[in-house]
């Protein structure tokens, strides 16, 4: 593992950049509101704010943690600080991280790894954040005008299957032999479920992946394959 | 003037968002020159910039799409904010509707704020809501990244070499180790995109939300999608046109997208719009 001038290891120092920055922008993001607060001289009611917290920290809590442990084998050290704190993690940050990760051919748990995924989500991270800020300022006049546009309203709404079609074709094709059972599970379970939530069904997917790789792996049925 | 377009709220967003920049671009140059330390192709890491840019470029849209929703009734700020720093697609608008309904907001998304101690109400709430990952992160981790890690590094390692060598008995044995390094992100990756798969194919949503359920235009969308990436990469492949590899996937997700405006407008609009779950 390659090491700087103190001898730290690359990983070591990423985490130690990580939790520095992760302590940072959780810090900046509180302030947002005490801000908000501060600048337009009011508070609102403590009732009100608990309220609201408590429809949502039931579920968004639990997810963050389950996400948390889900995302960071997959994003690499790097990758998983940052895309934490930029966000859109399933649908952006980490079929980012794949695709860069396939391009590059490199694996996801060696260094190589680590580097090329941070590198993708890092970009990815820094053109959302132009794209979204120029959106905002440039724009503010005309952005009713925008989100009331017939003509891009397919497009946008249709920007899952658009993104995953995309990135799972080459994938699929690759890794076609693991690929069957977990679709088949998914659909099988969404018949039953047509509503379950995406953090839901993601952990089903990825248990009954990795569950049924696992099982052919041990039958010797993806012993060409590597 | 409308206190949600003031100019002071703007610096305030402005302020966090050039932080989460920062330490974008912070990561990018240490993760590049640690590329170069490994060896890695100059060429190879440039197109990982290059392919993600592009990449990101039509789902950052979407991302302002679901901004630009929420304009309305919270104005430009604090959704901006929302959906820059940890905000997610399908998070957001639930968390407003969640905040809205507490403060006694009518109306939900359709009607704007005009209360200041309710749209300061609401930034609270949608923040404390979303920020926990950032909490439990700094602990969980490093320690969890380190197991990965050391799951793929043991397969290196001569005694775990040799859990993986074909016995006398001709039968191969195959260890966890070897799975990890070999199946085990592949797996994962098969399960997370094949969630949104089945979802594009069979999933329910709002019946008030278009294009939230599987249907004509989902299942249109992904087909486009997945031919479009086949067949580019086929092409680049026979070509040898390394160029295109990078372009493949912005293209095939560019091109899906525009197939759904077509035949939005072509299809007649009961055929375009049905969704058989809803």
């Amino acid at each position: 593992m390659a090491k700087n001038k103190n001898n730290k290891p690359y990983i070591d120092r990423v985490h130690s950049w990580g939790r520095i920055s992760t302590i940072t922008a959780l810090c900046a993001l509180l302030m947002f509101p005490v801000a908000i607060c501060l600048y337009l001289d009011v508070f609102p009611s403590i009732n009100g704010i608990l309220s609201g917290l408590l429809k949502l920290i039931p579920t968004y809590w639990t997810v963050a943690v389950v996400e948390v442990i889900v995302y960071t084998p997959m994003l690499g050290a790097g990758g998983t600080y940052l895309s934490f704190v930029t966000g859109n993690i399933a649908n952006l940050k980490l079929p980012c991280a794949i695709n860069a990760m396939e391009g590059a051919d490199v694996k996801a748990n060696s260094e190589e790894g680590e580097v090329v995924s941070t590198i993708a989500i890092a970009t990815s991270s820094i053109v959302t954040t132009i794209i979204l800020a120029i959106g905002v300022i440039i724009f503010a006049p005309f952005l009713q005008s925008f989100s009331d546009n017939e003509l891009l309203k397919p497009a946008f709404a249709q920007v899952l299957p658009a993104l995953f079609g995309a990135l799972g074709a080459g994938y699929f094709i690759k890794h076609w032999r693991i690929s069957f059972f977990p679709i088949i599970i998914m659909i099988i379970v969404l018949v039953f479920a047509p509503t379950m939530g995406a953090s839901t069904l993601l952990f089903v997917g990825i248990v009954a992946s990795v569950g049924g790789a696992l099982f052919m792996y041990k039958k010797g049925m993806l012993d060409r394959v590597k | 003037m409308d206190f949600k377009y003031s100019l002071g709220l703007y610096l305030i967003a402005g302020a966090v968002i050039l932080f989460v920049l920062a330490q974008s671009i912070f990561f990018l140059v240490k993760a590049f020159k640690q590329g170069r330390a490994l060896g890695l192709d100059k060429s190879k890491l440039r197109n990982a910039i290059t392919s993600s840019a592009l990449f990101t470029i039509p789902s950052a849209l979407s991302i302002l799409a679901t901004i630009i929703a929420l304009v309305p009734a919270l104005g430009p700020v604090i959704p901006w904010v929302r959906l820059s720093v940890i905000g997610n697609l399908m998070y957001e608008t639930t968390a407003a509707e969640a905040a809205m309904e507490a403060f006694g907001h009518q109306g939900g998304m359709a009607v704007p704020v005009e209360d200041p101690k309710v749209y300061a109400g609401i930034a609270w709430v949608m923040t404390l809501g979303i920020c926990f990952s950032l909490v439990v992160l700094p602990f969980l981790a490093k320690p969890l990244h380190k197991k990965f890690l050391a799951a793929g590094k043991k397969k290196e390692e001569p005694t775990a070499e040799a859990t993986e060598a074909t016995p006398a008995d001709g039968k191969k044995k195959r260890s966890l180790n070897g799975f990890i390094n070999d199946f085990a992100t592949p797996a994962i990756f098969i399960g997370l995109i094949g969630a949104f798969i089945a979802r594009a194919i069979i999933g329910g949503g709002k019946p008030e939300t278009f294009g939230d359920g599987a249907g004509v235009l989902s299942i249109i969308t992904l087909v486009v999608a997945v031919v479009v990436s086949i067949a580019l990469e086929l092409l680049a492949k026979k070509l040898k046109l390394t160029w295109l590899e990078p372009f493949v996937m912005p293209i095939g997700m560019i091109i899906a997208m525009i197939a759904a405006i077509i035949f939005f407008n072509v299809l007649p609009e009961d055929i375009a719009m049905f969704e058989w779950r809803g």
